[in-house]
């Protein structure tokens, strides 16, 4: 699965939590241009229960979502156009 | 007849009921205290006496409102 | 682009949440210069929310001091400021509630030869003024400028508010041609104003600013938005520009401002 998508920009939110790490990964996108590729890493729990969501309702596309070893969450998201 | 006077529906008696008698039958005094709009269009105040209602006309009085700072 | 610090981020997450104020939205209320006329009852949560909100520069104007009969509606001052400057208690106000917006205190009163000058400055005005001479100054003026304004007034248990582009929509003028005769309506200060009447009107016009700026929804342009809060109606009239609108109609007759004679009330103090 998309192997080679490029990764604009990383955010690392551990330890960050709701409604922050939202606020953070639109500051992140918001310097991004469209269609560009973010990651973020988001705690287990509300985080990931939440943020990828309020991406959605916001026109963004999650491109994928992916446990690390340690428990929390890489995802992967697509500006909105 | 039936009109609406702010939304609200009003049963005139009057068979060709003025605009100004109907100011003065919903309080309205003095009528330079509002705008008065009759179908959505502005009526003068020199012309409230001469302006005829029909059924189902739509009045809107609009009120001076000034107060906010002292 | 965006260089707000961990402080401010915090500080404005609630905007930045909403869709469609965001980050970008949030930058422009910090580039944004709005001016309040008048500290009173409208001016107080203007001015408060106004600085909340981070709009980058606020200023506000008024030439009055602070009476202890202001302090049941004006929320923006408090007992320890009778006898100030209005526009000084005001401004300290809104610095401690956020110390990064620039607040111009402008202690003097609006009339045709400086109303100008000062307005210019500023993208949007927010009129709290409390007598219609002062609010037939600032519609004339902002159509000529081209700056757009809310209007509001309050009464009793009853507001009325509406936004005005000039050019595009409806101003002032276009529904009501002239002030009233005085004395024909009365005013607060004659007739008495429930407090919060003050606060829910003020918050409205400043949602409408903060709109304005943010581009966020559909403002109260066109409309005339009123209230009676003694039975909690709410209602919108449709308004239209009007060709014959003596200042932004198709041929204005008020192309130069002039000040009306300030109607002064018997009652006051
Ligand atoms: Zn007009």
């Amino acid at each position: 699965m998309n192997s080679e998508v490029i990764i604009n920009a990383r955010k690392d939110l551990h330890g960050v939590s709701c409604p922050m790490n939202m606020v953070y990964t639109k500051v992140a996108l918001a310097e991004l241009g469209p269609g560009q590729i973010l990651e973020v890493i988001l705690d287990d729990g509300p985080p990931i229960n939440n943020v990828p969501g309020s991406l959605k309702r916001e026109g963004h596309e999650i491109l994928r979502q992916q446990q690390c070893e340690d428990g929390s969450w890489a995802l992967l998201i697509r500006k909105s156009d | 007849m039936e009109i609406t006077v702010n939304g609200v529906a009003q049963s005139i008696a009057a068979a060709e009921p003025d605009l100004l008698s109907v100011l003065k039958s919903n309080k309205i005094e003095d009528p330079q205290m509002v705008a008065v709009q009759l179908n959505g269009q502005f009526v003068e105040s020199s012309q409230y006496a001469a302006t005829i209602l029909s059924e189902g006309d739509v009045v809107e009085f609009l009120y001076f409102m000034g107060g906010g700072s002292r | 682009m965006i260089d707000f610090t961990t402080e401010q981020l915090n500080r404005y997450s609630r905007h930045i949440l909403l869709k469609d104020v965001g980050v970008e939205g949030q930058v422009k209320l910090g580039r944004a210069r709005v001016l309040v006329v008048g500290a009173g009852g409208l001016g107080s949560p203007a001015a408060l929310y106004l600085a909340a909100a981070g709009v980058g520069t606020i200023g506000i104007v008024d030439n009055d001091q602070v009476d202890i009969s202001n302090l049941q509606r004006q929320i923006v001052h408090g007992t320890k400021d009778i006898g100030r400057s209005k526009v000084e208690s005001a401004a300290e106000a809104m610095r401690a509630i956020n110390p990064d917006v620039e607040v111009r205190p402008l202690a003097t009163m609006l009339c045709a030869d400086n109303i100008m000058e000062i307005i210019k400055d500023y993208d949007f005005i927010l009129d709290g003024c409390d007598n219609f001479p002062t609010k037939f100054l600032v519609n004339d003026a902002c159509v000529m400028a081209g700056i757009p304004f809310s209007h509001g007034g309050i009464l009793r248990f009853d507001g009325q508010t509406m936004t005005v582009i000039p050019g595009e929509s409806a101003c002032y003028r276009c529904v009501f041609r002239q002030p009233p005769p005085p004395d024909s309506v009365p005013t607060c200060s004659q007739a008495g104003v429930l407090g919060a009447i003050a606060g829910m009107l003020g918050t409205i016009q400043t949602a409408e600013a903060l709109k304005y700026i943010t581009g966020a929804g559909r403002l109260l342009t066109d409309t005339l938005l009123s209230f009676d809060a003694s039975n909690m109606d709410f209602r919108k009239v449709a308004l239209r520009r009007q060709d014959d609108c003596p200042v932004c109609g198709a041929r204005p007759t008020i192309t130069e401002l002039t000040d009306a004679e300030q109607t002064v009330c018997a009652l006051k103090k």
